[in-house]
């Protein structure tokens, strides 16, 4: 098609070619297209099929108010044509059963739409229950929109922004940018949110108002403390002047999207209006449309709408589109005024001047055709009158309604004005201000005021001396024409079924209807149960319409009611609110050694661990090399801390279960910390290095978390203490196994024999010149050093370690095959052998809890007592397999009776058993010795693994190979 | 999040540099004749008004202190209190 030239609203670049696909075709477009204009300009008029009757539905409003246009863009479902711009080489497939333009295989259910009442779903569907399953899927492949499969991954770039401003002003319109600019002269930062591509707002694609428009985007461009944000929707406030918003992103941007977090003292709602559809037979039909979306189409984009147009509009606005788009070529049947007078006069002179046939008092009654229009019948308001038109375009709007979201989510109550028509803000929420539409105007020099002094409101509001110019405002404001009445006329006089109030939910009036019959009255509940206004636009199209339609209802006693408003006002993708995502994993200072030595590195909670060395998954040879002679394990991750000062004491004593008194210099102590119910959280040792002096360790995954919790557990106690974490300031080698002291001996002068530093011991010296602390620990059940070293000398000491151990053959192991040792020895990992609700008592370590300590008040305490003999709980046993020969379970659970009687926690082959051995929590009935556990797992084949509960540890029960 | 909260150490920061720590519950009881149910009811059970609370935050990421404010929690802003000694200070 070719577009319109020369007109100075354009915003289209013809030399700009793009090239994109639709259902597999190449179409061009240019550049400043969206997929809705440059579809349209290819001559596609469906442009999706409506969720339940599967009707065509085309162009609309063009600002993505509705379903309509929603398309499968580059394998993303559910986006929006109309606010999408087209890139080259862009995949646009139409979705919800429209396989090609045109046809539809589901096209008939339009038919059986009587079929179909309010409520229709619920009721009919619901009982018996048993039928629900069924239904819902068979309904939910005739209805829906778009299809998404379960491993779709989102492509695309992804980024967050959270600028800070004075003043934040949404909407980039003429009352937009004057409040921008009148607080920004006050010298105030300003932020400026707009939705579309381009500032200007309803000036911009008028032929009188776009220079105006131009200059005031021109001025806000070059004043520097205005930030201006386009193609930004707003999609919530909240409190302490938060304004959250998204932003497409172009090639040339960083971002394909961005989330946008504005913190501003003060906000300026300028976010004017839409239109009000107008309902009437077939309103939805392709080729009706918003007065708006025709005009932009021209002025904007340079297509004409189409050929033929019948007009049916309810404000000026309308109007002065059917002389405009007359002007530039379109064919203009008649025009119809809901209104009976109020008009401009001199855009009545103007339509006469151009013989265009106008008629007040008249409103669309019906539209005619099926995938296309082909006629509409016009009708005096009161009924009396009709007379049928040929045309291929009706351009269809009832009135306006403002874009009141942002002002109703800061908790205001919105009130019905009778003279606009409008919902209008009760009082406006603190630091918020209102401006244009918003304040019912009108006429655009009005609307410019309001915007100049809303903008010297917020600068009043944050403290500044602006009341002359304030006052001086505010006079000039009230010298320009005030509010307009607007039309309130909610529906033509038609008796028709299919006059859509809501075109996402496929809502009728009649449906409307139905439900006031049945007793709603309300239109928070009628827009609940028809789901009118439920779907991806939200209010926009029924926002307004279903509050007056109820309010005009002879079974409705009351005021006129909005329906209420929540964040997000516009769909946003979850990947923008997921944002940059970056992947904070850590490294620890030996991360390169690891991997040159061949270690298979994997995420374990923020840290990247190496499992194994080698392909073998079970780690089999590490095993074996550390039972029977030496091996080395990287265990940096591990929680590191030191507690100082007066009261560490104290404070230890608070949230260890057991008494740190007894914690003496030279030797470690193993504890357990408990939350108040008693359930143990955490698990390491603790040494002392003097007096109220302590470092001690916890698990990897708590490292994050145990300055905040001990500070918790003391905040009411003013102890003086401190607590710094250590964990990334020291790295921790362990070396391990029966050989491990002939390595250590050849690399220290310090005596490492077995009587001065025997095990459960902490010793501090040197290694060649590095220091170190070492410590006396038997998690894998060998004679094991595990050395604590300031992170800088980390690699060095691995380096001599591997060096010294290179004789004996010493090798890497890895989590793998310390999971395998600790299992075969009965020590737990916090996480894996216990789950929320476990407690201390559960994992078999009440032992550690010293029950004098009340003074302490020690977390956990009282729920240690409580649950002590506690029947009905999950208790940790060892298992073996009954077959030496069947494999260990994965998982699992053991059943009896029917019935899932705990889990497998873990299980492994166990080399010096030569048999799978595990853990398992289990219901405390199968937890003595010698219960048999029956155990499922999801590829068993109904086959069940056996088990029996047998004591623990498996391996070396009298610990002699840890202590020698 | 909405949130702002002044940290007494930091200043006024981000909701989300905090961490909730729940209704400031006064310090806890005595272990001694606590009985299970008292126990629950410190732990457990909240006052969860509409108006006015004491609470707890922690700044974690920030200077990692625990501290108290008054929240309006009905509007989620924090509520001047300097002058209401009805609600005992408790450091
Ligand atoms: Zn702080």
């Amino acid at each position: 098609m070719d577009r319109l030239k020369d007109l100075p609203t354009l915003r289209i670049r013809t030399e700009d070619k793009v090239s994109f696909k639709y259902q597999g075709r190449a179409l061009e477009a240019l550049g400043g297209d969206t997929v809705a204009t440059a579809l349209f300009a290819n001559g596609v008029r469906i442009f999706g099929r409506s969720l339940k009757y599967h009707r065509p539905r085309g162009l609309y409003s063009l600002d993505g108010e509705c379903s309509n246009t929603m398309m499968r863009i580059d394998s993303v479902p559910n986006v929006r044509a109309e606010t999408t711009s087209v890139k080259d080489g862009m995949n646009v497939e139409a979705q919800n059963g429209l396989r090609r333009q045109g046809f539809d295989p589901l096209g008939f259910m339009d038919a059986l739409s009587w079929a179909m009442p309010a409520g229709f779903y619920y009721k009919v569907f619901h009982k018996p229950a048993r039928i629900w399953p069924v239904a819902a899927r068979q309904i939910r492949k005739a209805a829906g929109l778009g299809v998404i499969s379960p491993d779709f991954e989102m492509a695309g770039r992804y980024d967050e922004i959270y600028p800070h401003a004075d003043v934040c002003v949404l909407g980039g319109g003429p009352a937009g940018l004057n409040a921008a600019l009148s607080a920004a002269e006050s010298g105030l930062s300003v932020i400026l949110l707009e939705s579309r591509p381009w500032l200007g707002g309803f000036f911009d694609y008028r032929s009188k108002l776009h220079a105006r428009a131009a200059e005031l985007a021109l001025e806000v461009a070059n004043n520097p403390g205005i930030r201006v944000f386009t193609n930004a929707p707003v999609v919530g406030t909240y409190s302490d002047g938060l304004v959250t918003a998204f932003q497409r992103g172009s090639k040339a941007d960083c971002f394909d999207e961005r989330y946008i977090e504005v913190r501003a003292t003060s906000t300026v709602v300028a976010t004017g209006c839409i239109e009000r559809p107008l309902l009437f037979e077939n309103n939805e039909k392709p080729g009706v449309m918003q007065v708006g979306c025709a005009h932009r189409l021209a002025r904007s984009w340079g297509i004409l709408p189409g050929k033929k147009a019948v007009f049916s509009v309810g404000h000026d606005l309308g109007l002065e589109a059917a002389i405009d788009l007359a002007d530039l070529g379109l064919e203009v049947r008649c025009v119809a005024d809901v209104r009976e007078d109020g008009q401009d006069p001199r855009l009545v002179g103007e339509l006469q001047k151009r013989s265009i046939p106008f008629y007040r008092g008249w409103v669309a009654t019906q539209a005619k055709g099926w995938n296309r229009l082909r006629s509409v019948t016009l009708g005096s308001v009161g009924g009396a009158h009709e007379r049928r038109f040929d045309c291929d375009t009706l351009i269809a709007s009832a009135g306006f309604t403002p874009v009141w979201g942002p002002i109703a989510l800061g908790q205001t109550k919105m009130r019905f004005d009778l003279h606009t028509g409008f919902f209008l803000p009760e009082r406006m929420p603190q630091n918020m201000y209102a401006a244009g539409r918003l304040l019912g105007l009108c006429d655009p020099a009005s609307i410019e005021a309001s915007g100049r002094l809303a903008g010297l409101e917020a600068a009043a509001g944050r403290g500044l001396d602006v009341a002359a110019r304030m006052s001086a405002a505010r006079e000039e404001l009230e010298a320009l024409p005030g509010t307009v009445r607007g039309s309130k006329l909610a529906m033509a006089p038609v008796k028709g079924k299919k006059a859509f109030i809501c075109f996402d939910e496929d809502t009728t009036v009649k449906n409307i209807d139905q439900a006031l019959s049945m007793g709603f009255d309300m239109p928070e509940l009628i827009k609940r149960f028809t789901s009118a206004g439920t779907g991806p636009g939200q209010g926009g199209i029924p926002g307004h319409n279903l509050p007056l339609y109820v309010a005009s209802s002879m079974r409705y006693q009351g005021e006129v009611r909005p329906t209420s408003m929540r964040a997000p006002l516009v769909p946003v993708l979850v990947a923008t609110y997921a944002g940059a995502n970056h992947d904070m994993a850590k490294r620890t200072g030996l991360h390169e050694s690891q991997q040159a030595a061949g270690g298979v590195m994997e995420r374990v909670g923020v840290w990247i661990r190496a499992r194994r060395f080698s392909q073998e998954k079970s780690a089999r040879a590490e095993v074996e090399n550390v039972r029977n002679n030496v091996g080395i394990l990287d265990g940096s991750t591990l929680g590191k801390f030191r507690i100082h000062g007066p009261d560490a004491l104290k404070a230890l004593q608070r949230v260890y279960v057991s008494d740190m008194a007894r914690v003496v210099e030279g030797r470690m102590r193993y504890s357990a910390m408990c939350n108040e119910d008693g359930c143990v959280i955490d698990d390491g040792v603790i040494t002392k290095l003097g007096e109220n002096d302590f470092f001690f360790t916890t698990s990897t995954a708590r490292a994050g978390v145990t300055a905040e919790w001990i500070r918790y557990h003391t905040r009411y106690d003013d102890w003086d203490y401190s607590i710094v974490n250590l964990t990334d300031a020291y790295g921790v080698i362990n070396l391990a196994g029966p050989n491990s002291r002939k390595v250590l001996e050849k690399i220290t002068d310090a005596d490492v024999s077995n009587e001065s530093f025997p095990f459960s011991c902490v010793r501090d010296f040197h290694i060649r010149s590095i220091p170190v602390r070492a410590m006396r620990l038997g998690f894998v059940g060998e004679l094991s050093y595990e050395f604590h070293v300031p992170a800088s000398f980390a690699q060095s000491l691995w380096e001599v370690l591997e060096e010294a151990g290179k004789e004996l053959g010493m090798k890497n192991f890895g989590l793998e095959a310390q999971n395998t040792m600790r299992l075969e020895k009965g020590h737990v990992i916090l996480g894996s052998e216990s789950e929320q609700r476990t407690t201390l008592h559960d994992i078999g370590l009440g032992g550690l809890w010293s029950r004098d300590k009340a003074r302490w008040k020690t977390v956990g305490a009282v729920a240690l007592t409580h649950t002590e003999h506690q029947r009905g709980r999950l208790k940790l046993v060892g298992f073996k397999m009954e077959a030496p020969a069947s494999k260990p379970p994965l998982d699992g659970s053991p059943i009896a009776d029917g019935r899932v009687k705990g889990y497998v926690c873990t299980a492994r082959y166990s080399t010096a058993l030569s048999q799978p051995v595990g853990m398992a929590l289990v219901e405390d009935e199968l937890a003595g010795e010698g219960c048999r556990l029956p155990i499922f797992e999801d590829d068993c084949g109904g086959r069940l693994l056996y088990a029996k509960v047998v004591p623990m540890p498996f391996y070396d029960p009298e610990g002699k190979r840890m202590k020698s | 999040m909405a949130l702002l909260i002044n940290c007494p150490v930091c200043g006024k920061r981000n909701g989300y540099e905090f961490r909730y720590g729940g209704e400031d519950k006064g310090p806890r009881p005595d272990d001694e004749s606590l009985s299970q149910a008292s126990w629950c009811d410190y732990v457990h059970n909240n006052n969860c008004v509409a108006g006015i609370q004491k609470e707890w935050w922690f700044h974690k990421d920030g200077c990692g202190a625990w501290f108290t404010i008054y929240r309006d929690t009905r509007t989620n802003l924090e509520a001047d209190t300097s002058a209401d000694t009805s609600i005992p200070e408790v450091k």
